[in-house]
């Protein structure tokens, strides 16, 4: 006899398991369906090599809302993120400013000392720094809001979703008029242009522009970018705007404890249970069948897999109507980037600033100018792997040390650009892998020469092992490109922005949906809430 | 601010109801509607002609050119009927061809006015790409209606608390919901999209989707992979019968003779135009804008001051910046101004044989795009971006001498003129000055062209090239941009200008912008002046002096 559910979440990802854990937080027999065996999906941590653990994929956090980790008392369930103290910028050999004090840039979470550092490169930067930096927290706060609303369909008929809109507007006129001009820009602008506005330190507007091409298939100069600036912007940590960190244990540490909450909550999940398809009877989904052929029965039915593999690859052809089916082909995924993680038996030494420090504790950006940052682009845009990539790296045992052996350290290359479709002539990610991971190497060691040396082991992820192990399409981190006729409204297709899909009771709670990517987990909040709503039930 | 600028209209003798400082197009044709409103208003031309971007000028002993902007069938209907342009001797000719776009392989894309006409000559390269082609022109021409229609609006007003009931779709919903749900979705996807993705979902030919795009990244410091450049193609055929193949449509005479009609019909209004009159700044009491000083130091007052000019200029230069005070200044010194445009315009002895076109001449009477694929018009693009000249420049040449002998009657039989507007080519250059890449990049279009029509380069007997420094300096165009600030969409509608001064009334009471900078932005439309006069008439009405 088969077993039957109020609600199946397809997809044990971090947003799988937030809309499992406010749903059985409601009271609904809630079920999570993981095809891997281990939760998290592009949040996991997994031991490649032995004794050294990696977050395989994702690799900090910042976004997660605060109202989730309230809500589901994550930290009681394990949650434990460890702040990151800064971004060094290390430059090549004379780069540094003209005054001399060496060859980096290096900003910290002291804002008095980040002040400071800029002035050695220019007084007006330090200045604008400040003024920047409340202007973008006067943003970020106006945006968060967005994050938790339900787009409208502009084209229905019934105003009453539209009303968000409204209240939006209005509270869009009480900011002073050049807030709302900047506001603009950041919805339309290149991250280089708008960064043009304040700053002149070309690898401060560098290493900032960088956040606005994290997981895009875009440039530093290609508009919309400077709104992906703000989507990283949003991160909070105890409050704090753009203050990132990594969670103890990884990623997985993230995932596992949502997950411990949703189970605390009543809900169950499932590891190695991988979904064939959803059943549909008479236009509504009623359940799901297992690769293993056993069948489940639920009410409700959420995918926290991409738009695509949910609606080509879970539903029988013809189940949607041709239109709708084209509108979710459309959907750009376009994976640009690539992971390289490294087991070392030391630390890497920086020609800029030798030897250990805090300055290994933070973020290491290469990202010595815009231009730099612009040819990584060019070479994606004719599809070839950057020969002279943005690494974002992140050294977590230093603040994390239960991630490897005693003395010994993981280092977690965050690489664009990497993209999915590669130019014929280059075959396949299978005959470029170690290409792309000796240019990472390469790179690294521009600025760190004795890189070569320490490596123990190095696993290259590129967006097409992202794929295969993750299922995420053509390797896109943020389930489709934020790119901004892929956004609010439009998220995943034009019409169907409210989580709901074309088959009755089956619902998207991914990355796919509004607000987008990143470890954030508002899309799984608002679509649970969507589908409570629907049921009738209230929200507990 | 010196003294000068104190002035006090009450007292003025000399006081205008309006004063437009600019006599380009859209100068023109606001200070026609004012005239013709019965407002007094002069026109404050500083160079000897007027017309700013849009002029004929005599390259040769008679052979005259396009000197700037080449076609003119973006002008609003309702422009040319209220001003009665063509009794002010306005006459317009229309190849039945829009676009020639050659090939490197010597084979073109053909564009024509006649839909089903285009999709049989496509039909030869893709069955699929022809039989979608009229498709995608309904498609084109639904959006672009829908922003025709905007562009006749004067923007909403984001203090009224009405602004969210119009963001919301009820006021400019009625017009939304016109295009259909289907439509009104779509357009809400493709404004922001990138041109080669918009393309890409209907054609597979990439010399189509190029010929296509080339509207979408002209005059722009884009590529057809930026973002917003979707909006640019569909704007560029909003409020005229350009569709998926764009406008091609001469004035009888260049140019030029758009700007006399335009001069005539405002003069019989009652409208004073000066030329040779340099506007030295503009006076302004108690931040109210009171009149202008000229170069001469004559100073003149009026109610209204109407800057046809670019927005960054005018409130940069010309304004005083304590009126318009440090928050405002500083965004209007952030108007971006890339410009990427050389005009190259050549005499030839004779009419070019293009290889793909063979002896079928009629093939070049339309715009002669060289875009050869999307990666092509890509490239361009990135040497522009890091400040040098394209070395594979993409261009668009008309010879309008085809559709309007009168052009080189003065000349030797035979003669033919060539105008060609060359994109990718920035203003700020990495290395060297302009003055020195000017020559080596004339010869680079001429040579260009000549592998497309072997033979050209020795059919040159004039030739002139304008780069973007020389846009600046002689046309007073900030950053060389030909539509006073970048079709991007952080300039588009509500914000074009800039926020809050995107309603014609710009950074001052009694500063008014009727220039390409305002929405909805630039080519010879008269759009702008038109809804600008439009505003003017309504505020000057509304407070009668005394």
């Amino acid at each position: 006899m088969t077993q039957s559910y109020d609600a199946v979440v397809i997809g044990g990802g971090h947003n799988g398991l937030v809309s499992a854990a406010y749903l059985a937080r409601a009271g609904m027999k809630t079920l999570v369906l993981e095809r891997r065996h281990v939760l998290g999906g592009a949040a996991v941590t997994e031991e490649i090599f032995p004794g050294f653990r990696f977050s395989v994929f994702s690799y900090v956090v910042s976004l997660l809302r605060p109202e989730i980790i309230r809500d589901l008392q994550l930290p009681k369930h394990g949650l434990d993120i460890l702040p990151l103290d800064g971004t060094l910028t290390p430059l090549h050999k004379g780069d540094g400013p003209k005054a001399g004090g060496g060859d980096y840039l290096w900003r910290v979470n002291d804002h008095g000392r980040t002040v400071r550092e800029l002035r050695r490169w220019s007084a007006a930067d330090g200045e604008a720094y400040e003024e920047y930096g409340q202007l973008m927290v006067e943003m970020a706060r106006f945006i968060k809001p967005i994050l938790a609303i339900t787009p409208p369909d502009l084209t229905s008929l019934d105003p009453r979703p539209l009303m968000p809109l409204a209240g939006l507007a209005r509270r869009f006129q009480a900011l002073p008029q050049r807030q709302q001009a900047v506001f603009v820009q950041l919805m339309t602008m290149s991250a280089s242009e708008f960064l043009d506005q304040w700053f002149e330190t070309d690898p401060l507007k560098a290493t900032m522009s960088a956040s606005g091409i994290i997981g895009t298939y875009q440039g530093v100069k290609s508009p919309g970018t400077a709104y992906v600036l703000l989507h990283h912007y949003m991160g909070e940590i105890d409050g704090a705007f753009r203050a990132w960190g990594i969670p103890k244990g990884g990623t997985g540490g993230v995932s596992n404890a949502i997950g411990s909450a949703a189970q605390a909550l009543g809900a169950e999940i499932r590891l190695n249970a991988p979904v064939a398809r959803v059943i549909v009877k008479g236009g509504r989904a009623v359940g799901v069948a297992l690769e293993s052929g056993e069948e489940i029965h639920a009410d409700s039915i959420l995918s926290s897999l991409d738009s695509s593999r949910t609606f080509l690859g879970l539903l029988e052809p013809g189940t949607l109507d041709h239109s709708f089916e084209e509108e979710v082909r459309r959907f750009k995924f376009r994976g640009s980037s690539g992971k390289v993680n490294l087991a070392v038996d030391r630390l890497p030494d920086f020609t800029c600033l030798p030897g250990e420090g805090e300055h290994l504790r933070g973020a290491i950006s290469f990202s010595p100018s815009i231009d730099d940052m612009e040819t990584a682009y060019d070479d994606a845009k004719y599809g070839h792997f950057s020969r002279k990539p943005y690494i974002d790296m992140i050294i977590p045992t230093l603040v994390d040390p239960s991630m490897a052996p005693p003395g010994k350290h993981v280092i977690s290359c965050f690489v664009q650009y990497a993209p999915y479709k590669l130019a014929p002539e280059l075959g396949t990610w299978d005959d470029q892998r170690e290409a792309f991971g000796d240019a990472v190497i390469d790179r690294i060691a521009e600025f760190a020469p004795n890189i070569r040396d320490i490596i123990l082991h190095r696993n290259v992820q590129t967006p097409l092992d992202i794929e295969r192990t993750t299922g995420l399409t053509e390797g896109n981190i943020f389930q489709g490109e934020l790119s901004l006729e892929q956004l609010f409204f439009n998220r995943p297709v034009p019409g169907y922005a409210r989580f709901r899909t074309p088959v009755r009771d089956l619902w998207l709670c991914g990355s796919s949906t509004h607000p987008g990517g990143g470890i954030m987990g508002a899309n799984g909040r608002i679509a649970a809430l969507e589908v409570l709503k629907a049921r009738g039930r209230k929200a507990a | 601010m010196a003294e000068g600028t104190q002035t006090d209209p009450i007292n003025a003798t000399n006081g205008y109801d309006a004063i437009v400082v600019g006599g380009g197009h859209n100068g023109l044709v606001a200070a026609a509607y004012l005239g013709k409103a019965g407002l007094r208003t002069v026109v404050l031309e500083r160079r000897d002609t007027l017309g700013g971007a849009a002029g004929t000028s005599e390259l040769a002993p008679g052979a005259r050119v396009p000197t700037l902007a080449h076609t003119v069938g973006r002008l609003r209907p309702s422009v040319v009927r209220d001003l009665e342009l063509k009794r002010h001797g306005l006459s317009l000719v229309g190849p039945d061809v829009r676009v020639f776009a050659p090939g490197p392989d010597g084979d073109a894309i053909v564009l024509w006015g006649d839909v089903a006409r285009t999709s049989d000559g496509l039909r030869g390269r893709s069955a699929a790409d022809a039989q979608r082609y009229a498709d995608f022109d309904r498609l084109v021409r639904s959006l672009s209606g829908f922003l025709g229609e905007i562009a006749g609006e004067t923007p909403p007003d984001i203090e009224s608390p009405g602004l969210g009931d119009a963001l919301a779709g009820l006021r400019l919903g009625r017009t939304f919901r016109g295009l259909g749900r289907q439509d009104g979705r779509t357009i809400t996807r493709v404004l922001p999209m990138a041109i080669a993705d918009f393309v890409a979902e209907s054609f597979e030919t990439d010399a189509l989707q190029a010929a296509i795009a080339w509207r979408a990244i002209q005059y722009t410091a884009m590529g057809p992979w930026s973002a917003g450049t979707t909006a640019v193609l569909l704007a560029d055929s909003a409020g005229n019968d350009g569709g998926a193949a764009g406008q091609t449509v001469f004035a009888r005479g260049g140019p030029g003779a758009l700007v006399s009609a335009l001069a005539a019909a405002a003069t019989e209004a009652g409208v004073e135009i000066r030329t040779g009159t340099e506007v030295a700044h503009i006076t302004s009491r108690d931040g109210r804008a009171t009149g202008v000083v000229l170069a001469g130091g004559e100073e003149l007052t009026a109610r209204a001051v109407v800057a046809g000019i670019d927005p960054k200029r005018t409130l940069t230069r010309l304004a005083d910046p304590v009126a318009v005070g440090p928050s405002l200044l500083w965004r209007a010194g952030n108007i971006r101004t890339p410009g990427t445009v050389v005009k190259v315009n050549l005499v030839l002895s004779g009419l070019p044989r293009f290889t793909a076109a063979g002896d079928e001449t009629r093939l070049l009477r339309g715009r002669i795009v060289i875009a050869p694929g999307i990666d092509a018009m890509e490239r361009a693009h990135d040497d522009a971006k890091y400040g040098r000249p394209s070395g594979a420049p993409i261009m668009e040449a008309t010879i309008p001498s085809l559709a309007d002998p009168s052009l080189v009657e003065g000349a030797a039989p035979g003669t033919h003129v060539m105008s060609v507007i060359v994109q990718a080519a920035p203003y700020a250059l990495r290395d060297g000055t302009w003055d020195d890449a000017r020559e080596v990049f004339g010869d680079l279009v001429v040579k260009t062209l000549d592998g497309y029509a072997p033979g050209l380069a020795g059919l040159v007997t004039a030739r002139q090239v304008i780069t973007p420094p020389d846009l600046e300096r002689d046309y007073g165009l900030t950053g060389g941009h030909p539509m006073h600030g970048e079709h991007g969409l952080d300039q588009f509608f509500l914000w074009r200008p800039l926020l809050g001064h995107a309603r014609y009334r710009f950074g001052l009471d009694g500063l008014y912008l009727a220039g390409a900078g305002a929405h909805p932005g630039g080519g010879l439309t008269g759009q702008n002046g038109q809804n600008a006069a439009r505003e003017i008439i309504g505020d000057l009405r509304r407070r009668r002096p005394g």
